[in-house]
C-alpha cells in the first residue's frame, strides 16, 4: 500500500497538485505590475462588480464555496502569524580577517581550520539562517542572511584574511545589535579572548590559532636622502628563543643575502642607503608559518620639486635666495614656468603661481622678540627664533592677511588666499640688519615653503604605505583610475581635491590621473598581527540551552493558502459536473 | 552605479546651484565656518576677553593690552559655524520602482540638495539605507563622484536603523526623501531622526504610478521589496480604497511629523523640477 494513502491530509494535498496546476494557468489571465508596496492594496472593502460572476452562476453551493475561498485568500494576504516554538536558533558569526589567521600549523591556517569547523556546523544541524560578519579594521558585515551551506560558503570567498588588524569587540557588538539577543553568535578567531569567562549566555568563542614561531618585517620605509635613499627595515622575532635567520635584499640587479641573530623577542633594525635610480627594493625572509610578513617592496620615495623663479633686484639679496634655496634640496633645476615666484614688488602680477613678496623697505626695526609663532601653519613648523634679531619694516597687518610670524603688533610673515586659491606670501625681514640668515631658521622657513607647496601639487603623496592604510592621490580636475594587484580596476570622475584610496590587499598599485601613471606599493607590515605567539586553540563560552523553547513568529499563510487551494478544487469539480450534467 | 543615475547626479547639481539650503537658527552650531554660531569664534562681532593659549589666531591678540600688562590675551568674538545637512535617502527596492522615474528623481533631489547645501555653506553628509545605513563614498565631493548609490535593499529605513544606525551630526538640518510606504508607527523612525537635530523635513517622493490606480480588471501586484504577489480585480470601488488608503498613510505621517516638529511636503517623481517650489514652502530651500 502507497504510505499517503493512510493519511488523508497526504491524499488531500495530492489532490491540491492537478488544482494547482489549473490555477497557475487561470493566473496567466492576470496582468502583472510591480507596485512599490503591497500595504495599500490591502482592502477591507471587496469590488462590487468582482461579483458579478457569481450571480451569474446562481449556485447555492458554488456562492458560499467561492465566498469561503476569498476570505481565506484574504487572509492569507494579511499574512497571519502565530507564535510558534523553535529549537534551532539564527547563527551569526563574526571572522576574524587579520592576516595572523593565516599562520599555518601543522599544514593548515587557522583560517581553513575555522572554516571546516564552520562547514561541520552545518552539517551536524543547519541553522535557520546565517550572517557573516567580517573583524578587520571595522567590522563588515557580508549582508545577506544565507539558509544553506553553499550560499555561506559563496560568502566565505570574501574572508581573505588580508586585514592589519581585527577589531572583534566592535563586530561582536554589531552582531549582539542584529541578533537582538535571539541569535547565537560564533567568534572564529585565532586567540582567546582578553576576558576567558565570556558571560553573554548567546556567544560561542573559538580560537583555532596555534602559538608558533614567526620572524617578520615589522617596519620599512624607504625616503629620500640628498642624492640617495635610506632604507629602513625592522626585523622582529617573536619567539621566546633566539633564532638565526637569513634576509634577501634585492636592489635592482644587486642581491645581498643578510644573515641575522635575534634574541627571543628581540628585533633589528638595519639602515643603509641605496642609489635613488633603483626601481624597487624587494626584502624577503626565509620562509616561516606566517608567509605574509616576511616580504616587503618598497619603491623610490616621490621626489617632488618645486620650480622657484627668483626676481629680485638686489644681487645680494638674489645670491642669499638662491642659496638657501639650494640648501633645502625641493628647488627643481628649472625656473621656467614658475610655481613660486620671490620678488620685492608688491604689484607684481604671478599668475597663477605663489609668490613670497620679500619686503625689504625703509623705515626699519631690529627685533629681538619676543616673537609670536603660530605652530600650527605648515610654514612655521620647526621654527626657534630665540635669540635672533629679525630687522623688519614697522607695518601692521594688512586686512585679509594671515600673519605666520610676529613680533608685537608686525607680522614678520604672513599669507592670504586670492580668489582663485593662489596663495600670496610676504617676508617682511632686512637680511641686511638681521641674525636671521646665520641660523638654520631661514632654510627652515624657506623648505617649509617648498614642502608647502609641493604636497598641494597633483599626484601621490607617497609611494610606499602601509596593509589597510588610505593612500591620497591629489588631483586637478583629471579623472583617476587606480588599478589593485590583481588587475581590478577602480575609476573616479574627473574632480579636484584629495582621493583617499583604499589598500586592502599588499602589492603594487598603479594610478592613472590624466596621461601621469604613478605607482605604490602595499606592504604587509603590523606588528601585533605578526606576533602569534599568543595565538591558542580553544573555546570559550557556551551557548545556553534554554529549558524554555524560543518563540518565533511563524506565518500561517500557507494553512489557509492550502484551505483556499482545497476549496478551489471542489469548486472546479462541482462546475465540471455541473456542466457534464447539463 | 548605472549611467542615468549618474546623468540624474549631474542634472540635479546643476539645478541645484539655483538654490540654497535654509539654515535655521537653531543650526547655528557646528565647526568653524561662515555663520554666526552661538559659542565663541572668529567673526567680527566682539564676545570677551581671554589669556592668549598655543594655537589661538594672532590676529585676534590685543596689543594695547600687551602694551600695558606685557601679557598675551586675546580678544574673543562670536564664532562662526558650518551648519551641516545629514541627507537620509531610503535605499529599499521600492525607490527603484520599475518603469518609473522614482530612481533618478531620487537621485537627482539628493543632488539638488547637496548642492544647494553647498550653496549655503554647508558641510554634508549622505545616508543610504540598506543593511544598516552607510554613508555614501565621495559625499563630500561634487555629487556626480559619489558611489553605489543604489536603491535594492530590501529592508526598510526603520529596519535599517536597527542594524546600523546613522552617525547624525548635532544641530544639524536632516532630511528624509523616501516614498515612506512601509507599515508600522512612524513616530518611531520620525523620533530618532529628530533627536538632536536642528530641524526635520521629510520628503515623500512617489511616482505617478503609486498615486494612480490601474484601469479596471484582473491584476496581479508583485511587492518590489518583498516579492509577495496579490491578485486583485480592480474597479471604481477598488480604485477609492486605494486612493484611500494613500491618503490614510500621508496623514499618519503627517500627523507624525507635525507630532515632531519636523515638516513634510510630498513630491511625484515625474514632476519633480516643477516641484521645488514646494521645498521653498516648507522653508528647506530658498532661491540661491
Amino acid at each position: 500500500m502507497i504510505p499517503f494513502l493512510t493519511y488523508p491530509l497526504a491524499l488531500a494535498a495530492l489532490a491540491t497538485l492537478p488544482a494547482l496546476t489549473a490555477i497557475y494557468l487561470l493566473r496567466n489571465r492576470f496582468r502583472r505590475r510591480t507596485v512599490s508596496s503591497l500595504m495599500l492594496w490591502h482592502f477591507t472593502l471587496q469590488s462590487r462588480q468582482g461579483g458579478t460572476r457569481v450571480h451569474r452562476l446562481q449556485l447555492p453551493l458554488l456562492f458560499f464555496l467561492e465566498l469561503l475561498a476569498l476570505a481565506l485568500l484574504v487572509t492569507a494576504a494579511t499574512g497571519p502569524h502565530w507564535k510558534s516554538s523553535q529549537n534551532n536558533r539564527p547563527l551569526i558569526v563574526v571572522l576574524d580577517d587579520s592576516f595572523s589567521m593565516r599562520a599555518v600549523h601543522d599544514g593548515a591556517s587557522a583560517q581553513a581550520r575555522a572554516q571546516k569547523f564552520l562547514e561541520g556546523l552545518f552539517h551536524h544541524g543547519a541553522p535557520p539562517s546565517v550572517r557573516l560578519i567580517l573583524a578587520g579594521k571595522e567590522p563588515h558585515s557580508l549582508g545577506s542572511i544565507e539558509k544553506n551551506w553553499s550560499q555561506v560558503a559563496g560568502l566565505l570567498s570574501q574572508w581573505t584574511c588580508r586585514s592589519p588588524d581585527a577589531r572583534l569587540e566592535p563586530a561582536l557588538t554589531l552582531a549582539v545589535e542584529a541578533g537582538k539577543d535571539q541569535a547565537n553568535i560564533l567568534i572564529l578567531t585565532d586567540h582567546k579572548p582578553d576576558d576567558e569567562n565570556v558571560s553573554n549566555r548567546r556567544v560561542e568563542w573559538h580560537s583555532f590559532g596555534a602559538a608558533v614561531d614567526n620572524i617578520a618585517i615589522v617596519n620599512a620605509s624607504r625616503v629620500a636622502f640628498e642624492n640617495q635613499d635610506r632604507c629602513l627595515l625592522e626585523i622582529a622575532n617573536f619567539s621566546t628563543g633566539s633564532r638565526s635567520a637569513r634576509l634577501l635584499v634585492q636592489a635592482g640587479t644587486n642581491t645581498e643575502a643578510v644573515p641575522l641573530s635575534l634574541d627571543g623577542r628581540g628585533s633589528r633594525r638595519l639602515v643603509f642607503n641605496v642609489p635613488s635610480a633603483t626601481p624597487s627594493l624587494h626584502a624577503s625572509l626565509d620562509p616561516d608559518a606566517l608567509a605574509d610578513d616576511d616580504d616587503i617592496q618598497l619603491l623610490p620615495p616621490i621626489r617632488k620639486r618645486v620650480r622657484v623663479q627668483v626676481r629680485l633686484p638686489d644681487e645680494n639679496l638674489t645670491a642669499l635666495a638662491d642659496r638657501i634655496l639650494a640648501a633645502t634640496g625641493l628647488r627643481s633645476s628649472i625656473s621656467a614656468d614658475p610655481e613660486i615666484i620671490i620678488h620685492d614688488n608688491a604689484s607684481a602680477a604671478t599668475g597663477n603661481a605663489w609668490d613670497l613678496f620679500w619686503l625689504t623697505g625703509a623705515a626699519t626695526n631690529a627685533f629681538t622678540g619676543p616673537f609670536i609663532i603660530d605652530d600650527s601653519h605648515p610654514v612655521a613648523q620647526g621654527m626657534a627664533l630665540d635669540g635672533i634679531v629679525w630687522a623688519a619694516a614697522n607695518i601692521t597687518n594688512a586686512p585679509g592677511d594671515v600673519p605666520i610670524i610676529l613680533a608685537g603688533n608686525v607680522p614678520l610673515v604672513s599669507t592670504r588666499d586670492d580668489a582663485f586659491g593662489t596663495r600670496h606670501l610676504t617676508l617682511n625681514y632686512n637680511p641686511g640688519l638681521s641674525t636671521l640668515q646665520d641660523t638654520p631658521a631661514l632654510p627652515i622657513l624657506f623648505w617649509n615653503l617648498l614642502r608647502w607647496r609641493s604636497d598641494e601639487m597633483p599626484g601621490l603623496k607617497e609611494s610606499n604605505a602601509r596593509l589597510g592604510a588610505d593612500v591620497t592621490v591629489k588631483t586637478d580636475g583629471h579623472a583617476v583610475t587606480m588599478t589593485r594587484p590583481d588587475g581590478v580596476k577602480k575609476d573616479f570622475p574627473a574632480t579636484t581635491g584629495d582621493i583617499a584610496l583604499e589598500t586592502p590587499m599588499p602589492g603594487i598599485y598603479s594610478v592613472a590621473t590624466g596621461t601621469i601613471t604613478n605607482q605604490f606599493s602595499v606592504n604587509t607590515i603590523a606588528a601585533d598581527e605578526s606576533d602569534v605567539s599568543g595565538c591558542a586553540s580553544g573555546q570559550w563560552g557556551k551557548w545556553s540551552e534554554d529549558a524554555q523553547q524560543r518563540l518565533e513568529e511563524a506565518s500561517a499563510t500557507w494553512i489557509f493558502g492550502l484551505l483556499a487551494l482545497a476549496l478551489l478544487a471542489t469548486h472546479l469539480w462541482l462546475v465540471a459536473t455541473a456542466k457534464g450534467a447539463r | 552605479m548605472d549611467s542615468p543615475l549618474r546623468q540624474a547626479l549631474g542634472d540635479g547639481e546643476k539645478l541645484g546651484l539655483r538654490y540654497a539650503l535654509q539654515i535655521p537658527q537653531v543650526a547655528a552650531s557646528g565647526w568653524t565656518g561662515t555663520r554666526s554660531g552661538r559659542r565663541n569664534g572668529s567673526s567680527i562681532d566682539f564676545q570677551d576677553y581671554r589669556e592668549y593659549q598655543p594655537g589661538d589666531d594672532l590676529r585676534f591678540i590685543d596689543w594695547s593690552i600687551y602694551a600695558r600688562s606685557d601679557r598675551l590675551t586675546v580678544k574673543l568674538f562670536r564664532e562662526e559655524v558650518i551648519p551641516h545637512l545629514d541627507l537620509v535617502v531610503d535605499g529599499s527596492a521600492s525607490m527603484a520602482l520599475d518603469d518609473t522615474a522614482k530612481a533618478v528623481a531620487a537621485a537627482r533631489l539628493a543632488s539638488v540638495l547637496a548642492t544647494a547645501a553647498a550653496n549655503a555653506q554647508c558641510t554634508r553628509a549622505i545616508w543610504l539605507s540598506g543593511e544598516g545605513f552607510r554613508r555614501l563614498p565621495n559625499d563630500t565631493l561634487s555629487p556626480i563622484t559619489w558611489e553605489s548609490f543604489a536603491m535594492d535593499s530590501k529592508r526598510t529605513p526603520e529596519q535599517s536603523f536597527e542594524i546600523v544606525p546613522p552617525k547624525f551630526r548635532r544641530l544639524g538640518v536632516r532630511v528624509l526623501v523616501s516614498d515612506l510606504l512601509w507599515p508600522g508607527n512612524p513616530l518611531t523612525l520620525l523620533r530618532r531622526l529628530r533627536d538632536g537635530a536642528a530641524a526635520l523635513f521629510v520628503i515623500q517622493l512617489l511616482a505617478r504610478e503609486d498615486i494612480t490606480p490601474p484601469e479596471h480588471g484582473n491584476l496581479r501586484v508583485r511587492d518590489s521589496e518583498t516579492g509577495e504577489e496579490n491578485e486583485i480585480y480592480i474597479d471604481s470601488t477598488i480604485a477609492a480604497q486605494y486612493l484611500e488608503n494613500l491618503a490614510q498613510l500621508q496623514q499618519s505621517w503627517d500627523q507624525a511629523c507635525r507630532q515632531c516638529g519636523a515638516h513634510m511636503t510630498t513630491i511625484i517623481a515625474e514632476d519633480l523640477d516643477d516641484s521645488l517650489d514646494k521645498l521653498q514652502a516648507i522653508q528647506l530651500l530658498t532661491p540661491a
